[in-house]
């Protein structure tokens, strides 16, 4: 293609827009415009409000949660905890002590 | 400005009447650029108050009056943008589906009761909108803020927050295609057809 009739489609291009816009002038707006957005906006602001009653709700839920597990780490459960309350030397002496074979007092004596 | 920046505060404070002031001001403009940007008539109300319900919603983060109608234009564009993409999906699918106002108007025609001015504008839209699809969503937005609404190349700048030289370079190439496709379609009837009415 030469840059004539490049120069000529760019020109005819040109034309076609502004025939373009011309033929779409700006709209006519209906009588509905206005009460349908306005129905838009109030459903829009309804499912914001709804969801942001659901996200406080959750994260109250949560704080709650946290809350609980909290104190019932921090809390002592005698017995009950599952973390051992008794040191390491303890917890030692106890194990050997269920290690140790009950031998009957006679084969303790001849020993 | 078609509106003074006090309404806009009004309307950002949560005066409902300011905010429809606002709407009153700026809908015609804004559907029309709106019917421009999307091709498909019936549905551009339902656009346009998509743009205004993005504007009702975000309102309260404009800070200075000069913003106001790029920001518009920006919200417009980003509603005209969606609306085509999923167009282009819908059209995917149901490629023989007619809107409304075609099918009246086909219809119309048939029957020989549209006159010739009616009839010229159908075909230049068609023309224009069959040209604009060979380019993305994105730049046959671009190219129509441009070369059908006239705006400035500092307006577009502006409106899509880029440098003026890289929207230069963007309008070239999506013109570049759009020439090719009209060089392609220019012997075709309709095509030709409407160029030849306007020049």
């Amino acid at each position: 293609m030469n840059w004539t009739n490049r120069g000529d489609e760019n020109a005819r291009l040109d034309a076609l827009f502004r025939a373009y816009r011309e033929a779409c002038p700006d709209p006519d707006v209906s009588a509905n415009f206005m009460p349908e957005l306005w129905r838009r906006i109030d459903e829009r602001q309804r499912s914001v409000f709804f969801m942001g009653r659901w996200a406080r709700a959750l994260v109250t839920a949560a704080a709650v949660l946290s809350l609980g597990m909290a104190a019932y780490l921090y809390i002592p459960h005698s017995g009950t905890s599952m973390f051992s309350v008794e040191s390491y030397v303890e917890a030692l002496a106890a194990g050997h002590a269920q290690d140790a074979p009950d031998l009957p007092e006679s084969v303790a004596d001849e020993l | 400005m078609l509106v003074d920046f006090e309404i806009i505060k009004r309307a950002q404070a949560g005066d409902a009447s300011a905010f429809n002031e606002i709407v009153l001001a700026y809908r015609k403009r804004t559907l029309g650029t709106i019917a421009r940007l999307i091709s498909r008539p019936e549905d551009v109300e339902d656009v346009g108050q998509e743009v205004f319900l993005r504007l009702y919603f975000s309102l309260d983060q404009l800070r200075t009056a000069e913003v106001f109608e790029p920001w518009l234009y920006r919200l417009t564009v980003n509603a005209a943008y969606d609306y085509l993409r999923k167009q282009r999906r819908r059209m995917e699918s149901r490629m023989s589906d007619l809107s409304e106002q075609q099918v009246m108007l086909a219809d119309a025609m048939a029957g020989g009761r549209v006159d010739h001015d009616v009839r010229q504008r159908k075909q230049i839209s068609e023309a224009v909108d069959a040209m604009l699809s060979t380019v993305s969503e994105a730049d046959r937005i671009l190219l129509t803020l441009k070369e059908v609404e006239g705006l400035s190349l500092k307006e577009l700048e502006k409106i899509y927050r880029v440098k003026e030289n890289a929207l230069k370079v963007r309008l070239f190439r999506a013109r570049q295609r759009v020439l090719k496709a009209f060089g392609e379609a220019g012997h075709e009837p309709s095509a030709k057809g409407a160029a030849k009415a306007e020049i």
